[in-house]
């Protein structure tokens, strides 16, 4: 993550006022080196209140309630220990919202991949005119709502579904008419199919950025050698976009774990649970709004969900990262 | 069509020999990606142009024409009838709200610490990038129990303010990477020129540095505002029990649950929800896109 690595540049002055030359020496008192730094404090404040009200305390002010039974009314006093994390662990709704979650995204990711990178080294073709108006055309669905995608999808559904499927009675194909978002796996594939459509687009820019890295001279050399364009894609493009492609590949990973949208506003998690994803499920658990969940609402249990979703989820991420150092390793290692 | 496909001739004379069967190959071979790319993009688009045409239909027309996005007769009476009886008007300036409170707050904020954390020293400083750093890797959207705890104990629950901070607080550690990384990029002569002319502190930022970065404003401003507008687990949370504030995705979902047969009606509402933001999208689109590579590339 280059944002991160970035090591900010040598600072040029001193929060106070004075030109950088006339900076109080290093070893000057704490209190004078606050007091000169008194507006750099107050331009950081807000970003400080912000973060620590809205971000880093409520990751551990979760783990507190977890530890409770609590219906979110009033103050937590039921205090349970454990017993949440146990629930949580049996649940067999659980492990089946981690199982659909984990469906949709390793269908999505190396799908909407494949075509990405496709797509972009088509537009990156510096000989293809209109590229950027054939980028934007496939970007577009990305700056649109998941949740106004998901009516939209359900519109065409109502529409055309009866279409579809006398169509297919006609041919043979089926006995009994589908029942487009009534079907769990039906209803799934059609989730991943628009998931796949709506950020798609992400990793096209992605891509296209990380090929205008590839300097055109190698390709170029590559092509004077007698290189074909599939030899030229296997041993100069692949190699060359390996660390752009990890990053994409993480984001595209964490952005597909963290569905909710889609699914809440075309299936709900429903038929039965049958699609039911971790967000939808941790949303139902807090919030109540499930075709099961006429029961209280249980804040403990849906943040011992969401804090083990969490901790799932970094373990991935790192592990990830160590499989990707580990196939780079052996391959420096094979041809050293 | 022909206008985008057509080639311009090979210039100059060529060689004799086989070169203009090979260019005419060549040609032909990218009059073919075009038409491909132009049709791949029309069946990508296709959801979005359907649901144009269809607000444009008559409840009749919206089911006897099917998969035509061309409506037989045009109806513009779905637009107000969206925008009046279904509330739309309501949603659409909610959204408006929400989206400008969240770009105004994340641009303030984060442009000022960007600024400092880049170009001043200060004591702390290192130990407020790292925190910072470290919360860009915690797993986020995990934690909407206790700032809904938090909301509540500030008095904000079911008002606009509760949905502009809390989907500000979301985007605030991308941007100020964003703003450090264009500050810290700025020669520093300019501001030594600003404070040889006897600028303050202040002065320095708000009339010399925060104009210099014009286009990283419009890239915070931009994501700020697309992920604002189409966000919908935020403003589900905070305005479940108060139709009068939810915002155009919030609106679109409970209009579908309550009166699923208006379909033209939300028809029109998909195009009130989704038109703004595409347009504002094209209009500063290289923003985003731009915004977006660097993220990977660095």
């Amino acid at each position: 993550m280059p944002l991160v690595d970035t090591a900010p540049s040598p600072p040029a002055h001193r929060g106070g006022s004075g030109p950088a030359t006339a900076a109080p020496p290093p070893k000057a008192p704490l209190r004078t080196r606050l007091w000169a730094a008194r507006w750099s404090y107050l331009y950081i404040l807000p970003l400080l209140a912000l973060l620590l009200t809205f971000v880093v305390y409520p990751i551990f002010g979760s783990l507190v309630y977890t530890f409770y039974r609590w219906n979110g009314i009033g103050e937590p006093s039921d205090f349970v220990g454990l017993d949440n994390f146990r629930q949580i662990a049996h649940d067999s709704i659980f492990w089946d919202s981690v199982a659909h979650t984990f469906v949709y995204a390793i269908v999505v990711v190396p799908v909407q991949l494949v075509i990405a990178l496709a797509l972009a080294l088509v537009l990156n073709n510096k000989k293809l005119r209109f590229s950027a108006f054939y980028r934007t055309l496939f970007f577009l669905p990305v700056v649109t709502s998941p949740a106004v995608v998901g009516v939209v999808v359900q519109l065409m559904l109502s529409n055309f579904g009866d279409t579809f499927n006398s169509w297919l009675l006609d041919a043979h194909i089926i006995d009994t008419p589908v029942d487009w978002l009534g079907n769990p796996r039906i209803a799934m594939g059609i989730i991943i199919l628009v998931g796949i459509w709506q950020t798609l687009g992400y990793n096209l820019v992605y891509f296209l950025a990380g090929l205008q890295t590839i300097p055109e001279e190698i390709n170029e050399a590559a092509r004077i050698d007698g290189a074909g364009p599939v030899r030229t894609f296997l041993h100069i493009t692949v190699p060359m976009l390996r660390s752009v492609g990890l990053m994409i590949v993480i984001l595209a990973f964490i952005g597909s774990f963290q569905v909710f949208d889609l699914v809440q506003v075309l299936t709900n998690g429903g038929p039965y649970f049958g699609t039911e994803v971790v967000n939808t499920y941790i949303y139902h658990l807090a919030f109540g709004g499930n075709q099961a969940a006429a029961t209280q609402p249980d804040v403990g249990l849906a943040s011992a969900a969401s804090f083990f979703y969490g901790l799932l989820l970094i373990g991935f991420s790192v592990l990830q990262v160590l499989i990707f150092r580990s196939i780079a390793k052996r391959r420096a290692a094979g041809r050293g | 069509m022909a206008l985008l496909t057509a080639r311009r001739p090979a210039p100059g004379p060529r060689p004799a020999g086989r070169r203009p069967a090979v260019n005419a190959r060549r040609a032909a071979g990218r009059s073919a990606t075009h038409v491909l790319l132009l049709i791949g993009g029309l069946i990508w688009l296709f959801p979005f142009l359907w649901t144009l045409g269809s607000s444009f239909k008559s409840a009749d027309g919206f089911f006897s024409q099917g998969l035509n996005p061309i409506p037989k007769h045009v109806m513009v009476s779905n637009y107000s009838g969206a925008w009046k009886e279904a509330s739309f008007e309501k949603y659409f300036v909610n959204t408006v709200l929400v989206a400008g409170g969240a770009v105004v707050l994340t641009l303030a904020a984060t442009s000022m610490a960007g600024y400092v954390l880049a170009r001043t020293e200060f004591p702390g400083r290192k130990a407020v990038i790292g925190l910072i750093s470290v919360t860009l890797f915690l797993p986020h959207g995990y934690t909407i129990i206790p700032i809904f705890d938090i909301v509540r104990g500030l008095h904000l629950l079911n008002t606009l303010w509760a949905v502009i901070i809390v989907q500000s607080s979301s985007s605030l550690v991308f941007a100020t990477f964003l703003f450090m990384g264009y500050f810290s990029t700025m020669d520093r002569e300019i501001e030594d020129a600003a404070r040889v002319d006897g600028a303050s502190f202040h002065q320095t930022f708000w009339r010399v540095m925060l104009p210099l970065s014009g286009p990283m404003l419009a890239t915070v401003g931009l994501f700020t505002c697309i992920t604002a507008w189409n966000s919908f687990f935020i403003p589900l949370v905070f305005t479940l029990s108060k139709p009068e504030l939810h915002t155009l995705p919030v609106g679109m979902y409970s209009f579908l649950g309550q009166n699923s047969t208006d379909w033209t009606f939300l028809c029109a509402g998909s195009v009130i929800s989704l038109l703004p933001i595409v347009v504002i999208f094209l209009l500063l689109q290289r923003y985003f896109v731009n915004g977006l590579a660097g993220a990977v590339k660095g």
